[in-house]
């Protein structure tokens, strides 16, 4: 029974990562610009296509080709910003927020139309060599590929932390995220930090698209399902915190496992979603979340 | 300044948009995509023996209108794209030889299909049905996939009475819901779930068979309908099934139904996934180490996107399918032809059965010799008809009495591996363990 | 003066669309005009908790789906039509009342994701409870004629715009209105801003519900979770958005547009549909972003300022 247990829990962590992950970067955006990008799933699925397009035609290994995916995404991200988020910038909040729905909404449905003439409504998942392999440690296998994923979602997250803390660039990201008023006040350039912000949010994407490559599928319509659970795991950890963001996922992606474990499978999705709003109920902004993270 | 200019744009973009849609009718009926007859058969109606009674025939309409609500894009869009070139390639062929001889106008008329993007959207579908019967004279629908788009386009013909000939859906019970213009020449869950366990008992011998059965079935209609079947079945060969967990459709996590299989000894797995839920566990299968020896894995791995996504880990898992371009019926190689012409590679496993419908509508015109639907209707309903798919005829229940040939995945293509006469390659089994792979 | 000719105006209109059946006999254009009067149903609906009263709410489609599988039931077991909409829109204003106030405790975003889970937790459970398709009985269909269901569509929306209005014009809508631009300043000023959000929240919720119920009746087969899906709310939203929120006509146009575009595209072009669809939409929203509505407000505006201008300078 432990085992068994302990074997599911491993996997729910291992899952809850690229929850995690996909979600970071929709929290960057939206903490620092106000922008709810309902496409961040479709740039997920970009990320993903590329890394299996570099895979199959160049024959890199996937991991390896995380760099170029993220250089990808920071020119999908620059585009998309200069041609539609930056016109939005002066906007108030809540129309901001409002706005970037509409322009989220009518970019995700352009790309899935572009990704399925360009690469048909199959499915497709990247599978290495070494796919499948799995080393053994006390009785519980640990997956190769899903080890490296999680290792590599914890060094991107790493990487933005000590970005958004020790450089300058980063401080003023920050500063941006509690106040932007202050910020600009104190001779920031705002619209500087909304498309740095906004790129690495699309980069981040990428990277998790790359890894849901691997481990599971993608295919031109599977935006709007990552959209909606990054959605819920922003808000589980909290507005404003990247990290709390992505131990919201973890905790999503366990609650999940050990619920397909005891229950079935067949609740999964509603166990976590309970779980999610029994939260929100006690901690109305979220689990690491600021008092002042709704604004 | 700059704003003012793309207030006009958008303005103006939209004035014509609305001018488009009030355009007079003519504009819309040759906008769909269209496939019509090459010009170069006019010659052959004139040749046409018309001499012997002059001027008795009525005035013969210039197509004999096929209507298709079918889906492109969206999460059914992947089934839609192998059917319709079926459909498409049909009406060419016979379009080639002049069209359907009818026997009221005496002369033959050529088919024309007319298709819509439902966009794998039920409420969609419907309203592409409604235009469909209200622009064309229409003589049969053509269905799309997925059964969930097919319970909401059938009812509409049943309202219209139209004949509805579809495939690529194995939901048993829309056939019991009294349908008269539903055909479908596909095989159904009760075919599936026997003719395993008859292929398994005949291919094996006893005491090697896989025994133990995990099914991994999921909450929805279908999976529910099939899980019910296999285990009301699997007693009956001489099978126990020793784990039965179901999902949702759309997850893509089974860890924990796969700990179970592994922890229970299954040999064999009996699964109905779609192509990410079927990847994700085949993944994790291999990962946990747990191989069966015999898999049979409806829908996800019926595309060739299957092989190239998991390579080695997609190996010896067996489909039902209801055909493979193998198959050694008339017209096979003719199709096969064709779409390697178009597509690079032979006819994809529904683009037959697809082809298959499109033939049986015009054997049945041609037998009922009128385009009046309610004749061609019972036409098919008594006839029997020869197609890429071999013979068939239809139940009462307009379910289709096909052959339901096992395909297995094998060194990265499809073989066709049962009926014994169609095989192009001999089953493998037990299937090596993922590791030795 | 103004009042009475919008009367009339939105007279004229009802009284036309009454009429249509009697000069469109084509199946397919009825359909058609079913779908756009359900979405100007949702949109509106949506538009007086979301729109007047500022709450963003992304679980709209479980009201909808649940007045649709109410209805759908009690409809099959016999009851009268009528009765099982009333039944189901009471359904949707019970759910609306449970979830009332734990969701208000949350404030903009928060409140915005928790109903988005709401509405997906009600999609999954009605999935797992009901996975059978639900089929009208074949002896049924002969007597299934579309006007009826285009006069039931059109009364839902009827009653949902009439219903707004009727709010919106009342001192429970200048509340709701006051919650939406300053919550805490309106409570201060002795505005129960909870009471205003519930209220907002059940009227819209037995619309969605009632609009649920017309769905039950048209729709010949479906999953009875078909209804529950988010893309029903993200729909209704972006038409309301569109359209422009927190006026009457936003909504209706914006359903209006976004059904008529999308036909109109997907009829006309065949594979790029959504990409025009798509670049059309984002060119809207860059160029108007208050939707149609603010578009007409800022000429509004102009022509009032011109007219200001012109009597300061007739009175030096």
């Amino acid at each position: 029974m432990l085992q068994p247990l302990a074997q599911n829990i491993i996997y729910g962590i291992l899952i809850g990562a690229l929850y995690g992950l996909a979600a970071v970067g929709l929290s960057l955006v939206f903490g620092v610009s106000k922008f709810l990008n309902v496409s961040h799933g479709e740039l997920l699925m970009l990320g993903g296509y590329a890394s299996f397009w570099v895979f199959k035609l160049l024959k890199i290994d996937p991991f390896l080709s995380i760099p170029l995916t993220i250089i990808f995404l920071l020119l999908i991200g620059f585009i998309f910003y200069r041609l539609i988020f930056s016109r939005l910038i002066k906007l108030e909040v809540e129309k901001k927020i409002q706005n970037s729905l509409l322009v989220g909404f009518g970019l995700s449905t352009i790309l899935q139309n572009v990704a399925l003439r360009l690469w048909t409504a199959d499915d497709r998942s990247i599978t290495t060599a070494y796919s499948g392999l799995s080393f053994e440690l006390a009785g519980l296998r640990l997956p190769a590929v899903r080890l490296i994923s999680l290792a590599i979602s914890v060094v991107a997250l790493i990487s933005l932390q000590i970005f958004l803390k020790k450089t300058f660039t980063g401080k003023a990201i920050r500063a941006t995220v509690e106040d932007w008023q202050s910020a600009s006040l104190m001779g920031i350039n705002i619209h500087r930090v909304y498309l740095l912000a906004f790129v690495i949010g699309c980069a981040l994407a990428g990277v998790a698209g790359t890894l849901v490559s691997i481990c599971y599928s993608i295919d031109p319509s599977m935006g709007l399902n990552w959209t909606l659970k990054s959605m819920v795991v922003m808000v589980l950890g909290g507005l404003g915190s990247m990290i709390g963001t992505f131990v919201g996922g973890i905790i999503l992606g366990v609650t999940e496992s050990a619920t397909a474990f005891f229950i079935g499978g067949n609740y999964r999705l509603i166990a976590g979603l309970l779980l999610f709003l029994i939260i929100l109920i006690f901690r109305p902004q979220g689990l690491f979340g600021t008092k002042e993270g709704d604004r | 300044m700059k704003s003012k200019f793309g207030v006009a744009l958008v303005i103006l973009l939209l004035v014509s948009l609305m001018a488009t849609s009030c355009a007079p009718k003519a504009v819309e009926t040759e906008a769909p995509v269209v496939t019509e007859a090459p010009a170069t058969e006019a010659p052959a109606e004139t040749e046409a023996p018309a001499v012997t009674e002059e001027a008795t025939y009525p005035p013969a309409p210039e197509f004999i209108e096929l209507g298709s609500s079918i889906s492109l894009t969206g999460n059914f869009g992947s089934l839609g794209n192998l059917i319709l070139p079926g459909y498409q390639i049909a009406v060419e062929h016979i379009n080639a030889e002049g069209g359907v001889f009818v026997k009221e106008y005496n002369t033959k008329i050529p088919l024309r299909l007319t298709y819509y993007d439902d966009e794998s959207d039920p409420t969609k579908a419907v309203s592409k049905m409604e235009t469909l019967f209200s622009e064309h004279e229409l003589t049969a629908y053509l269905g799309g996939g997925g059964s969930s788009m097919h319970a909401a386009s059938i009812p509409i013909a049943e309202k219209n009475k139209v004949p509805y000939l579809g495939i690529s859906f194995a939901l048993y019970k829309i056939h019991q819901q009294g349908y008269k213009y539903l055909f479908s020449p596909f095989p159904k869950s009760p075919n599936q779930t026997e003719d395993v366990f008859k292929i398994l008992n005949e291919a094996i011998p006893e005491g090697e068979r896989p025994t133990k059965v995990a099914v991994f079935a999921y909450n929805d209609d279908w999976g529910k309908e099939w899980g019910g079947l296999v285990k009301e079945r699997a007693p009956e060969y001489g099978y126990e099934i020793v784990v039965y967990e179901e999902n949702p459709v759309g997850v893509n996590d089974w860890t924990a139904a796969i700990q179970k299989a592994k922890a229970a000894g299954a040999e064999m797995l009996l699964t109905l996934p779609i192509f990410p839920d079927g990847s994700g566990m085949f993944k994790t299968m291999a990962e946990l180490g747990w191989t069966p020896k015999f898999s049979l894995v409806i829908r996800a791995p019926e595309g060739v996107n299957w092989g190239e996504s998991l390579g080695k880990i997609g190996e010896y898992v067996t489909i039902f399918p209801g055909w493979h371009h193998g198959a050694k019926f008339e017209g096979v190689d003719k199709l096969n032809a064709r779409y390697e012409e178009l597509y690079g590679r032979p006819a994809d496993l529904l683009t037959g059965p697809a082809y298959a419908c499109v033939q049986i509508l015009a054997q049945a015109i041609e037998k009922a010799g009128t385009l009046d639907r309610d004749v061609i209707r019972d036409t098919i309903a008594s006839g029997e008809f020869s197609t890429v798919i071999g013979k068939v005829t239809f139940n009462a229940d307009g379910t289709g009495n096909v052959l339901d040939p096992l395909i297995q995945w094998q060194n990265g293509k499809m073989e066709l591996v049962w009926p014994a006469e169609h095989a192009t390659a001999p089953l493998i089994y037990p299937a090596p363990a993922f590791e030795d792979r | 003066m103004k009042k009475n000719l919008s009367f009339v105006i939105a007279l004229v209109v009802t009284a036309a669309l009454a009429a249509v059946p009697l000069f469109v006999k084509k199946d397919s254009l009825l359909t058609y005009l079913c779908m756009i009067l359900l979405y100007v149903s949702l949109a509106s609906s949506w538009n007086i908790l979301g729109g007047y009263t500022g709450q963003v709410n992304l679980g709209h489609s479980a009201f909808f789906g649940l007045g649709a599988i109410a209805t759908r039931l009690l409809w099959f077991a016999g009851w009268n039509i009528l009765l099982a909409m009333l039944v189901g829109g009471l359904l949707a204003i019970a759910f609306a009342l449970l979830i009332g106030s734990p969701a208000f405790k949350l404030r903009g975003a928060y409140f915005t994701i928790g109903t988005l889970a709401l509405g997906q937790i009600l999609y999954a459970t009605v999935g797992n409870l009901f996975p059978q398709i639900s089929s009208m009985p074949v002896q049924d269909l002969i007597s299934y004629t579309l006007v009826t269901r285009y006069y039931l569509f059109l009364a839902v929306a009827l009653i949902t715009v009439l219903a707004a209005t009727l709010v919106a014009n009342s001192r429970w809508g200048l509340g709701m209105m006051a919650v939406r631009e300053q919550e805490d300043a309106a409570e201060s000023l002795g505005v129960n801003a909870f009471q205003h959000k519930l209220l907002a929240l059940v009227l819209s919720a037995f619309l969605a519900g009632l609009a649920g119920g017309a769905f039950a009746f048209f729709q010949i087969g479906y999953y009875p979770q078909y209804p529950f899906s988010p893309i029903w709310t993200l729909d209704s939203t972006m038409m309301a958005y569109i359209g422009g929120t927190g006026t009457i006509l936003g909504p209706i146009i914006g359903a209006i547009f976004f059904v008529v575009l999308k036909e109109v595209l997907s009829l006309n072009l065949a594979e790029f549909h959504p990409t025009v669809f798509g670049i059309l939409f984002i060119l809207v929203v860059l160029f108007l972003p208050g939707g149609f509505m603010g578009l007409w407000k800022r000429i509004k505006d102009k022509q009032q300022k011109k007219r200001e201008s012109m009597a300061e300078l007739s009175h030096p």
